[in-house]
């Protein structure tokens, strides 16, 4: 027995890290529909500038990883502007080719910059725990509990506040909220900051457990990209389910299937959910 | 007007073709004299995820050039030459690598290709003695000689070699439950398939078979949590050398207290610089890391390197950068530069030539099928520091 609980921890952090890639992924898709396979290289970045300014500013761990918050949102921002806001009346194959372009080109920037080497981020929370035959490690449990706070704090966010529900108009009618007020600009590069910070925080929550790598944004992106599909393209709730879905299926198939397959398991899944509910789990029902 | 125009350009046009003629004719044949240039190609993963270990073949190799050329390069048969070095990036991919050893022949006309990985040297094989240019191969894959090719040189010493000191040590020292958790590349796999059944012909038990995609896995707790349930004594891990430490580093983490096997890709000092202590590696077994190596070159080469790249060198740039050396000696003594069918033959020549300063390891000799007959030696982590030990 636990082990079963012992998986399930493992699946819980492994699954709120890819929630939160998916959440960010999720959110530029529900308003901009824009895939952005760039969104693995911010969580890339994200890692980098919380290692850089650990190691050369010497900031404390959770100063480093606002700074990096801040720093990838704005690499987000300028991202649509300078790129997608141009594309915004193009045919949408371009803005694919436009967000490979920029994945292509944040992964040379990262290995002309930091090198090729793989980088450790040393964590201030290390220690080991062993709670009722659970053995887990305090930054695992900060993952767990960062990233529900996240999610929490995002709820509420768009839920509760102005600027926050001009992101749920648009991505209800993009033409409709442009015709009662909302800056539909306005509105994208809040988006995509967004997307950002929670790229950052998902990378500069899970290096500690991982390392920092050029390629460490593909560890992540497809997985992201089965999360988004499992739960509808564009939902909110369903790329948080998602990804704790993949995240159990992961360590559960693995534990008690088989851990060659794990991956397969996953997939099968994906065929399963999609043949069950074809717009994914969470797929808002009439327009988009 | 029209008339000098053309006539201008018609001058042009000739003395361009007559420089480009120039320039042929002493790429060809040359004043004996002058120094003229040899070319040496490299096809590797310099860029990509395997990025980091193609650059540290890739530095071994350009500082052993850049030094000859310093030095005023060699001379074979009265003719004085400097190197060239060619390099192209090819992924990790195999094909890749097969393609750029068409395009180093062809456009750059050299004899001599390095290649660091055991899917681009098979590609490569594939056309090497047709197109007659020689495989400097860097991988420990036993298959790449295996075959017969009659123009490669494998320069590592063979992995399977390790197998039998490995599995004597951990079993002595931890027991026979083993738990098989190499990366699962093909590498990875093919290591695996030589220690399984060794284990278990002198009497031990693998409790525990699987592989980690380092391109895939981002946490490596579910997969150790299921392998450490069946209470293994050892663990056979693998991989480029820092995600192999945060395996090691997790397993213990979980409460593994057993030793680990650690496949040659990865290197004790390397995965130490991920966990900041010997301790987590503490009754492990591995390849001896080359900065605590005592060959003849080897301090020197340390130096030099540091200066050079400002970071410690692994094996990989040691070996690279000693078989460039045994390259040079080889075509002195073969009398010829672009024969790779001579340079071959005189390996054993160039061996026998090298330098004193420049053994950064101590090769005698090269085998038959192509392999630098390389001593061996191991490496143990016993109280918190490594213990090299010779392999006999």
């Amino acid at each position: 027995m636990d082990i079963f609980f012992q998986q399930l921890f493992n699946g819980l952090t492994i699954g709120s890290v890819y929630s939160l890639v998916a959440l960010g992924l999720t959110l530029v898709y529900g308003i901009l529909h824009i895939p952005n396979f760039a969104h693995g290289a911010l969580y890339m970045m994200g890692g980098y500038i919380t290692l850089t300014m650990m190691q050369t500013l010497g900031l404390y761990y959770w100063l480093a990883i606002f700074v990096s918050i801040v720093v990838v949102g704005l690499i987000g921002v300028l991202m649509e502007r300078l790129v997608f806001h141009h594309l915004r009346h193009a045919p949408p194959i371009h803005d694919k080719i436009a967000a490979i372009g920029m994945l292509l080109f944040l992964e040379a920037f990262a290995h002309r910059v930091w090198g090729a080497d793989y980088l450790e981020m040393a964590t201030p929370h290390g220690q080991v725990v062993s709670v009722f035959g659970i053995t887990f490690t305090l930054q695992r449990l900060i993952i767990i509990v960062a990233a529900v706070l996240v999610m929490f704090t995002l709820y509420l966010f768009l839920k509760k506040t102005y600027m926050g529900m001009t992101v749920i108009a648009m991505s209800q009618n993009r033409a409709g909220a442009n015709l009662v007020g909302v800056n539909t600009n306005k509105v994208a590069m809040l988006t995509f900051f967004i997307s950002g910070a929670l790229a950052a925080i998902a990378a500069s929550l899970s290096s500690p457990i991982n390392l920092v790598f050029p390629g460490m944004g593909h560890l992540v992106i497809l997985k992201a990209f089965v999360i988004i599909i499992i739960g509808g393209m564009g939902s909110i709730p369903g790329a948080i389910v998602g990804g704790y879905i993949l995240g159990f299926t992961e360590s559960l198939g693995a534990t008690y299937i088989s851990s060659d397959y794990k991956d397969i398991i996953a997939f099968i899944l994906l065929v399963l959910i999609l043949t069950i509910r074809p717009n994914g789990l969470f797929a808002k029902g009439g327009q988009s | 007007m029209k008339h000098i125009k053309k006539v201008a350009w018609l001058l042009l046009v000739v003395m361009f073709l007559s420089l480009l003629a120039a320039c042929n004719t002493e790429g060809e044949e040359g004043s004996s004299g002058e120094t003229q240039e040899v070319s040496i190609g490299y096809s590797g993963p310099l860029s990509g995820p395997a990025a980091y270990y193609g650059e540290a073949t890739f530095t071994g190799l350009e500082l052993a050039v850049d030094e000859i050329n310093e030095a005023g390069g060699f001379d074979v048969d009265g003719q004085n030459y400097t190197i060239d070095l060619v390099s192209l990036d090819d992924q990790y991919l195999p094909n890749e690598a097969a393609s750029n050893a068409q395009r180093l022949v062809e456009e750059n006309d050299v004899s001599v290709v390095y290649t660091p990985h055991s899917g681009g040297i098979m590609a490569q094989q594939v056309l090497n003695e047709q197109e007659e240019f020689m495989i400097m191969a860097y991988s420990s894959e036993p298959a790449i000689t295996e075959q017969g090719n009659s123009l490669t040189v494998a320069i590592p010493p063979r992995y399977d070699g390790y197998i039998a000191p490995f599995t004597e040590y951990a079993m002595e020292n931890h027991g026979n439950k083993i738990a098989l958790l190499p990366t699962s590349s093909q590498y990875g796999k093919d290591w695996n398939e030589r220690l399984e059944p060794y284990w278990q012909e002198q009497g031990g038990e693998v409790v525990f078979n699987s592989s980690i995609d380092f391109n895939k896995d981002t946490d490596f707790f579910t997969i150790l949590t299921n392998a450490l349930e069946n209470d293994p004594d050892v663990i056979f891990i693998g991989g480029p050398s820092q995600p192999t430490a945060k395996v090691a580093q997790q397993a213990r983490e979980l409460g593994f207290e057993g030793g680990f096997i650690i496949m040659d890709q990865a290197k004790l000092d390397e995965m130490k610089d991920v966990t900041g202590t010997y301790e987590t590696f503490e009754g492990s077994v591995g390849v001896n890391p080359l900065q605590y190596s005592d060959y003849p070159g080897t301090a020197e080469f340390l130096e030099k390197y540091q200066e050079e790249f400002d970071k410690v060198p692994g094996s990989e740039a040691g070996f690279h950068y000693i078989s460039a050396y045994i390259l040079v000696e080889a075509m002195k003594a073969a009398g010829t530069v672009d024969d790779a069918h001579a340079i071959r033959e005189h390996m054993q020549q160039g061996i026998e030539a090298l330098p004193e300063d420049k053994k950064v390891y101590d090769i005698p000799g090269i085998l038959d099928e192509g392999n630098f007959d390389v001593i061996q030696s191991m490496a143990v982590v016993e109280n918190g520091e490594v213990v090299p030990v010779d392999i006999d």
